[in-house]
């Protein structure tokens, strides 16, 4: 049997076993809005670490994480840095936000921050952010499912057609089941990635050089630039400590704050479960580790692949190993992609009619038809990134540079929410806006990033001085009204 | 009402303030750890530990350092709870729930 038809036939057998569980998780929940978006506030710990887990390792993480340690060497350790501070506020916020959901009814984020300060326009705002974030994301995953089964098969699978049956496959088990079809499945997929990295971060170093130790003392004799903080820029030359930690800040600042991340405080049973994941979320995180461990392999043993994204399925086809370890690699690299790509989906549609449509155009829309109209819009919003994935790919990229400037603009939103009593609509508004025009001329201009600063931090910078002069200048908010958010 | 910032809840008791306030203080050290200019004076290959290259061992510490450190806010907490019942967290109570057990 060609071996593309063993890779092809186990992936095909990871794509059922998804399907299945997608769909049998759904039987429980109630068939209301909040069954769908939220669980009916009934997960536990072990759905939800994985759905923390394996939502935020994409196969941006999966491809792009050995991609960086191979081009850029110890520039790629930012993305563990910022893993260890950044998912520790919710164990802070975390818990008062669950019961505020509870008590308004919240399923999405800016439903709490525009009730917070009574303004829809902020809820419309937040909508509109989140989704011009959330589909190049979700096409970038896309086109990371399409493109592991083109090379894994040796293009007997090609881009399309790989990319419609993983997201094909999505698309059914989040249109039938909603956040708790996301949720089983992200267990699965995130004890397959996690086993996958580790085996791989393990066995491509002993392969290769005899080991960890031996595989970095081989780099530190031949390629000692890659292994010193803050290692290589996109070019090659060194990277700045400026771009590093402020790679690192803004990614501090957003990480928490991600909307389809955000959502899930809802979901959690209680707050010790929301608590306790927060607490074992370090445990998904380390596994970056093995994951940099395989980009590394590949610098001595295999110079000069391009783009750099293609180590890993590079070394995987180079080695020699059996075609069903291959098939599982690409089921591995799949759940990474899908396991995100879901929950963007997820929360696109949700955010789509809960944050935009109801609040400014249809307040009292019955139940029901907002649960249809989330469906329906995953159905479109699946079309148009699968579109976009096929024909207008490079065109989004571009987008993506935004993303975490943009979230990271809604930190001193959150802070002035739980935080600030003094904080008031106009301030809120303004900063906000002040935050993204700033982060998009600063993304836009390069020149403009002294020392290599993302645009995110100026937008901070801009966002807190509006935030507060705008606050200052205007009338304070009813008392009642904000001591139902604030830290009294 | 006092309208300034306020991180903690009015209500916590003083070990309890004592406890957060320590916590938020070792968060705020981990974060400014791994960025210039700390991470810079540690980001450095050598010596290897545990076969890793020192910044990767370094930011690796702090990732395990941070897991135990919430664990045993987590574990204290519990036992807290379990010896006074509820007790606001750091952040205190939402209107709906139980207002802070401080002693």
């Amino acid at each position: 049997m060609p071996e593309w038809v063993v890779v092809f036939a186990v992936t095909c057998g990871y794509l059922v076993i998804s399907l299945s569980v997608g769909l049998l998780s759904g039987r429980k929940t109630s068939s209301s809005t909040e069954g769908w978006v939220a669980g009916d506030r009934s997960l536990g710990f072990v759905v939800l670490y994985f759905i923390m887990g394996a939502s935020i390792f994409s196969a941006f993480a999966f491809l792009g994480g050995p991609g960086w340690a191979y081009s850029r060497g110890a520039a790629a350790f930012y993305i563990i840095a910022y893993g260890t501070v950044g998912l520790v506020p919710w164990y802070f916020f975390g818990p008062r936000v669950a019961r505020l959901g509870r008590r308004f009814g919240y399923v999405t984020q800016a439903e709490l921050f525009a009730h917070r300060f009574e303004s829809p326009a902020i809820s419309g705002v937040l909508a509109v952010i989140s989704i011009v974030a959330f589909v190049p994301y979700l096409v970038l995953q896309m086109s990371g499912a399409g493109y592991v089964f083109e090379v894994l098969t040796r293009g007997h699978v090609p881009f399309w057609m790989g990319a419609a049956l993983a997201y094909g496959v999505v698309l059914v088990y989040v249109f039938r089941s909603g956040v708790m079809g996301v949720g089983w499945t992200n267990t699965l997929q995130g004890i397959f990635m996690m086993g996958l990295a580790w085996g791989l971060g393990l066995y491509l170093p002993h392969k290769l050089y005899g080991g960890v130790g031996p595989m970095f003392e081989r780099i530190m004799s031949e390629a000692p630039r890659m292994l010193s903080a803050p290692g290589l820029g996109p070019d090659g030359s060194p990277w700045s400590w400026g771009a590093y930690s402020s790679a690192i800040a803004i990614s501090v600042l957003g990480f928490s704050l991600w909307p389809h991340y955000f959502m899930k405080m809802y979901t959690a049973r209680d707050e010790r479960t929301l608590k306790r994941t927060v607490v074992w979320y370090p445990t998904f995180q380390i596994f970056l580790i093995p994951i940099m461990l395989i980009g590394f392999s590949g610098i001595l043993a295999f110079p000069g692949v391009k783009p750099a994204d293609e180590i890993l399925p590079t070394i995987v086809t180079s080695i020699g190993i059996s075609p069903v370890m291959v098939g599982l690699f690409c089921a591995g690299a799949l759940a990474a992609s899908m396991s995100t790509g879901d929950a963007l989906l997820h929360a696109s549609a949700s955010v789509a009619v809960k944050d935009f449509w109801r609040p400014l155009f249809q307040p009292d829309m019955p139940d029901r038809a907002e649960r249809t109209a989330m469906r329906v819009l995953v159905v479109l919003i699946g079309g148009l990134a699968y579109a976009f994935a096929l024909f207008a790919r490079k065109s989004l990229v571009a987008l993506l540079l935004f993303g975490y400037g943009f979230i990271a603009q809604l930190a001193p939103l959150a802070f002035a929410t739980f935080f600030w009593p003094r904080a008031t609509k106009a301030g809120a508004l303004s900063g906000l806006l002040a935050g993204f025009a700033v982060t998009v001329v600063w993304d836009l201009v390069p020149s403009l990033q002294w020392l290599g600063i993302r645009a995110g931090i100026y937008g901070v910078a801009a966002n807190v001085i509006l935030l507060v002069a705008v606050s200052l200048a205007t009338a304070p908010p009813d008392e009642a009204h904000v001591a139902e958010f604030v830290v009294g | 009402m006092d309208r300034r910032p306020r991180l903690l809840s009015s209500r916590l008791t003083r070990t309890q303030r004592r406890v957060y306030g320590a916590v938020t203080v070792f968060f705020i050290a981990a974060f400014l750890a791994t960025m210039w200019p700390v991470q810079a004076a540690f980001g450095g290959a050598l010596p290897f530990v545990l076969g890793l290259p020192f910044d990767l061992f370094y930011l690796s510490a702090i990732l395990v350092g941070s897991f135990f450190v919430l664990l045993g806010l987590f574990v204290w907490e519990g036992r807290r709870e379990e010896r006074e019942g509820p007790g606001g967290g750091p952040a205190g109570r939402a209107p709906d729930g139980p207002r802070s057990g401080g002693s």
